[in-house]
């Protein structure tokens, strides 16, 4: 029911032609994703996740994008106005820092209508400049929080809650089976993970996002990074492995965890609920374990492997077609 | 070789990202009093308070070893998980011991700190060891047997190392290299695990036996290639190429180019283009598959053949232009399409020519910039005069490029569509062209260049006007001098000093009547060096 709503909405919308006052779409009809890279020849670590994303949503629902990003390498280009959506992976760019000029810019084009995704503009302190991990902290990043009080120094970002409709505008819920491409029978993920993604990870398939409105209008996001899990080879395959940090329990083990050899340092990070979890880090290690605000201890364990990889690229790919076409409704 | 495949699976696991989530869990006031035990964010060392309450870690794994041996199946779990924070050669023999347990989630969680410990960077090389952690590959439970078939190449350099013996020969001890060989129950293990009921250990096992060098039976790969998963079934169709000359490897090959699934039938293309050496065959699955229903299979299928050097039937390359005409951009299927269209031959000039209109402005660039080099397109202006009114300016830039140094004489018309572009880029080129343009269209359209509202556009003109030695062009040089734009001034300061009869004279004179000018300065250093101080 909610496609065919979907579909409606979006032909309804698609006929219009028009997302920002005065622009258009691509020639075709498409829409054109505008991405920001500062620095056009710079590394970057996932460049075939957005095109792919993109493709993805042309397969898989009745939106109609054009499979071309559009770079750009500064908020005043012109173009920018010319397209809806802007896609920013913060972490590649160089910095987050922009000219008087740009920032205007920036807040001009949310003020007209666009919608600005900041990928990788929640990242917890503990990750340091580990691009490819994430960690779903409940508040933006130091240098997105600065760069908006300049440029929106009226708002601040929000976070949005489960219920929100990003999270289900066209995907909803879980991936199952069928999405994985793997035979009903087969076990998807071993318990303890499922469990875990089920209840605390990603309940009803939604995720740490922030976000700021303009207008009433949910102009800006920031999400940790999702692009990580959008690629696809040209046979349909998943790339690159993603593995899952899991945070478990055992009998007897909020002693230990207190009592364990620990020589690290400790790292806080902000909840859903505004409250702090403690991560207890070692240098060149992947965190130990947590301390809850509730007092409870649980330790981070890794799980990878082919069916968890799967699962997660199918999760954030979901979720990444439900923000670009929020974008494109609201 | 096998070495350097297994280094580079090991490096590449060791990138796998990893993902974390938050929890709901509501806090109590006893939450923000832990806080203040803890200290300031960030900081590197726990507070010394809660150093001295912690035991080292002898203690800790001593402590978790013998809750290894506790009754409680909880406690067990506990301190499998606890372990693997802590990376010795005591921890590995303690989980490995654990792989025994009676319990799967004891078992579960050893593999899993092992497997941890492992992409720490600690491998366990003890051979003993490695090849009890791998036999756990006939574990009754999945979810081990699906972590030890993920660990396989972090296993692999532990139990596959050659070694040295000493044996007696003739009373004299001599030292002999024992080559790699995996355990004969290991092996038979390893080729049940091909047809594992689990396919992600299929999967796994599929995707790593190289590694092992473990040989797949044809039979074995037979079934494999009708596997109802498909990530088994993409795996196993990327490890024929041992058994690619085998009839019923071709046969079911030949199959699998029906699928149901797109992903499956381009992989066969893939495969089949591979193969092609190894069995005529594959060439004739090709052929078959330029009629599937799906256009992008048909095309790669198609281009394959068409670099081979078979003919592509009309109808065929119809379809191609169809799929990239659809095409909603440059994914990596179309860009390896779009460029092997130019192994039609001439028919690919015609696919090339429709693509110019595309929506995808990378995809009008590569077909602008074919179809102007296979018809020689810059002989003739009719061909390349719509694509410099292209909206998009990478577009431009690519058919300019291959235009740059090609055009010449161009007739007043021709240089008169550049002249009145409304993009810089195309006006920048006219004043290029002004070099090798028809004396009529220079002389009647010189001016116009020499006017415009872009310096880059109007310093070019100078530039072509004085390597032409166009009439009056000292005229126009010494005007040029006197321009507020120091990039005009330098444009024509090179052009006079060029000609020694007459513009060298007129720089001298510039130079003694502005001496303050910000281009006397240059003007000065360059004329000393050609030995006319002023």
């Amino acid at each position: 029911m909610m496609k065919f709503l979907f579909f409606l909405i979006f032909n309804f919308i698609s006929s219009s032609s028009l997302f920002v006052h005065g622009v258009t779409q691509a020639r075709d009809g498409s829409v054109r994703v505008v991405q920001l890279l500062k620095e056009e020849n710079g590394i970057r670590r996932y460049p075939d996740a957005l095109p792919s994303l993109l493709k993805m949503m042309n397969e898989q629902t009745n939106a109609r994008f054009d499979t071309d990003p559009l770079y750009i390498n500064t908020l005043t280009d012109e173009r920018l106005n010319e397209n809806p959506i802007l896609y920013i992976n913060c972490d590649e760019q160089p910095n987050l820092e922009f000219s008087d000029e740009e920032r205007a810019a920036l807040r001009r084009y949310m003020e007209l209508g666009g919608f600005v995704y900041l990928d990788a503009g929640i990242k917890a302190s503990f990750l340091g400049s580990d691009l490819g991990h994430s960690y779903a902290a409940w508040e933006e990043r130091p240098e997105v929080r600065e760069l908006f009080a300049q440029v929106l120094p009226e708002k601040t970002f929000i976070p949005l809650p489960r219920d929100h409709d990003l999270f289900r505008i066209f995907f909803r819920g879980l991936p199952k089976n069928k999405d994985l491409k793997i035979q009903a029978s087969q076990k998807r993920l071993p318990e303890t993970v499922l469990n875990f993604v089920e209840r605390e990870k990603w309940p009803q398939a939604t995720y740490s996002f922030v976000g700021i409105k303009v207008k009433g209008r949910l102009a800006c996001v920031a999400s940790p990074i999702c692009a990580m899990g959008w690629g696809r080879d040209e046979f349909g395959a998943w790339i690159p492995p993603i593995s899952f940090r899991i945070r478990e329990s055992a009998e007897n083990f909020e002693q230990n965890l207190k009592l364990a050899s620990f020589s690290g340092g400790t790292y806080e990070v902000t909840r859903e609920d505004g409250l702090k979890d403690i991560i207890y880090s070692e240098s060149g290690q992947r965190p130990l374990w947590v301390k809850e605000p509730n007092g409870s201890w649980r330790i981070f364990k890794y799980y990878s492997g082919e069916e968890i990889s799967n699962y997660a690229h199918a999760f954030y790919s979901r979720l990444g077609m439900n923000v670009f076409l929020y974008a494109l409704l609201h | 070789m096998n070495l350097l495949a297994t280094q580079i699976c090991l490096l590449s696991l060791t990138i796998v990202l990893c993902v974390d989530a938050q929890h709901l869990i509501t806090v109590n006031g006893e939450g923000n009093k832990s806080l203040s035990i803890i200290g300031e964010e960030n900081s590197t060392q726990p507070p010394a308070n809660l150093v001295t309450q912690r035991s080292s870690e002898a203690e800790t794994i001593e402590r978790a070893g013998e809750d290894l041996r506790n009754n409680e199946i909880g406690r067990r779990v506990g301190a499998a998980k606890l372990l693997g924070k802590y990376r010795n050669s005591r921890t590995s023999i303690l989980l490995v011991g654990a792989l025994d347990d009676q319990s799967p989630l004891v078992r579960r969680a050893a593999i899993v700190s092992l497997a941890e410990h492992a992409s720490n960077g600690f491998m366990v090389y003890n051979r003993s060891l490695v090849e009890k952690i791998y036999s756990k590959l006939g574990d009754s439970d999945v979810e081990v047997r699906r972590e030890v078939s993920t660990m396989i190449p972090r296993l692999v350099s532990g139990m596959m190392r050659s070694g040295m013996e000493i044996v007696e020969i003739n009373g004299r001890k001599v030292y002999r290299a024992v080559p790699s060989t995996m355990r004969p129950d290991l092996l038979g293990m390893t080729l049940k695990a091909f047809l594992d009921e689990d396919a992600i250990v299929r999967q796994n096992v599929l995707k790593y036996h190289i590694y092992l060098n473990v040989k797949i039976p044809v039979e074995t790969l037979e079934r494999l290639l009708s596997d109802s998963d498909l990530g088994v079934l993409l795996t196993a169709l990327t490890r024929i190429s041992t058994n690619a000359s085998h009839s019923k490897i071709v046969n079911q090959v030949k199959q699998l180019s029906n699928h149901k699934d797109r992903g499956i039938r381009l992989k066969v293309v893939s495969v089949a283009r591979d193969s092609n050496r190894y069995h005529p065959g594959y060439r004739s699955i090709l052929r078959n598959m330029t009629k599937d229903s799906d256009l992008e299979v048909l095309s790669m299928a198609a281009v394959e053949l068409a670099r081979f050097g078979e003919r592509v039937p009309s109808a065929v390359v119809e379809q191609i232009k169809s799929f990239l005409l659809g095409a909603s951009g440059m994914t990596t299927q179309v860009t390896t399409i779009l460029y092997a269209v130019s192994a039609l031959g001439v028919d690919g000039i015609g696919v090339y020519r429709a693509l110019t209109d595309h929506s995808s402005s990378k995809i009008r660039a590569v077909a602008w910039q074919r179809y102007i080099n296979l018809s020689a397109g810059w002989e003739k202006s009719s061909l390349w005069l719509p694509a410099i009114k292209d909206r998009d300016k990478g577009v431009r830039q690519n058919v300019l490029n291959s235009l740059r140094g090609r055009t010449n004489n161009l007739t007043e018309k021709e240089l008169s569509s550049l002249v009145e572009s409304k993009f810089v880029d195309v006006r920048i080129f006219a004043a290029q062209c002004l070099l090798s343009a028809k004396q009529n269209a220079v002389d009647s359209l010189g001016f116009d260049l020499l006017i415009d509202e872009d310096t880059i556009v109007r310093s070019t003109t100078i530039r072509a006007m004085s390597a032409r030695r166009v009439p009056g062009w000292v005229k126009v040089m010494s005007r040029s001098l006197l321009d507020d734009d120091y990039v005009i001034q330098r444009a024509a300061m090179d052009g006079l000093l060029d000609d020694k009869k007459n513009g060298i004279p007129v720089l001298l004179e510039y130079v003694k009547k502005h001496p303050q000018s910000r281009i006397s300065n240059l003007a000065r250093f360059e004329l000393s060096k050609l030995g006319s101080l002023p």
